[in-house]
């Protein structure tokens, strides 16, 4: 139950990081701790129910290949950002072409 | 203490010291460094829940990939370790009300099936190659195809950012 409990806490901060941030970075951060603590709710909670199986295991190796991909997207997307506009922040951002 | 329970305690410190780095800094560099202190607590944890491959899955792909990543993206953006205004939070309390509640679902809906207080950890797991490369070979395979394509991204969106 602590490590469940935990795991949940974790992943408000990372909702909270995500809202209140301004910095593109920062937001991506906090995507990962959200990204995170659903993978350790998915093992702990396995676990528990006695569940915990290869397949569980596969499912969480899935979740961290596809955290690295959103990673590797996301900061790919905020650097041409930066480069295009010389902005970092969401506040900054007010048009949505061109 | 035994190894399992040193991993529950450094992994559920380094786990909650971490996310609040992360909340609370306004260093890009610090930022960056909580991030990795969560990663290695999601890693210690996994190696309490005896699945050692996702613990070493953690360390080489998030520690040792996406936070040299994110360095990359520091070190593109040219922020240095001095830069502390970039990182301004304007704390909300709408957002606070929102992770709150969500916090609350969260505990209301998983700790009545989450056990006693202290989670047990299982028996090792069976092989994940045989189930990877078995019954789930379609999932894996479309998770490589995955990692190219997001490369592929990467190298179109940030060469297309040069072109213009």
């Amino acid at each position: 139950m602590i490590v469940v409990v935990l795991a949940s806490a974790v992943f408000s901060v990372g909702l909270y990081v995500v809202l209140v941030r301004r910095d593109l970075v920062a937001i991506l951060a906090g995507v990962e701790l959200m990204l995170g603590a659903a993978n350790v709710l998915l093992v702990a909670l396995a676990s528990v129910a006695g569940s915990f199986t290869a397949l569980v295991e596969s499912a969480g190796a899935l979740v961290i290949v596809l955290a690295a991909a959103e990673a590797a997207v996301g900061l790919a997307l905020v650097i041409a950002a930066v480069r295009r506009s010389g902005r970092s922040r969401t506040d900054e951002f007010t048009e949505v072409s061109g | 203490m035994t190894l399992e329970m040193t991993a529950l305690i450094a992994g559920s410190l380094l786990l909650a010291l971490g996310a609040l780095g992360v909340l609370l800094v306004n260093e890009a560099m610090r930022l960056v460094i909580a991030l990795g202190g969560f990663l290695l607590g999601v890693a210690l944890l996994f190696v309490y829940f005896a699945a050692p491959f996702l613990a070493v899955a953690q360390v080489f792909v998030y520690v040792g990939g996406v936070l040299v990543l994110f360095l990359f993206a520091l070190m593109v953006l040219r922020r240095g370790s001095g830069d502390i205004t970039l990182l301004a939070t304007r704390h909300d309390v709408g957002a606070a009300v929102t992770a709150t509640a969500v916090f609350g679902l969260l505990v209301i809906a998983l700790v009545p099936e989450s056990g006693g207080l202290w989670p047990v950890p299982p028996d090792v797991a069976g092989s994940v190659a045989a189930d990877l490369l078995g019954p789930r070979i379609v999932p894996f395979e479309l998770a490589g195809l995955l990692l190219l394509v997001a490369l592929v991204a990467v190298l179109v969106i940030v060469n297309g950012g040069d072109a213009e």
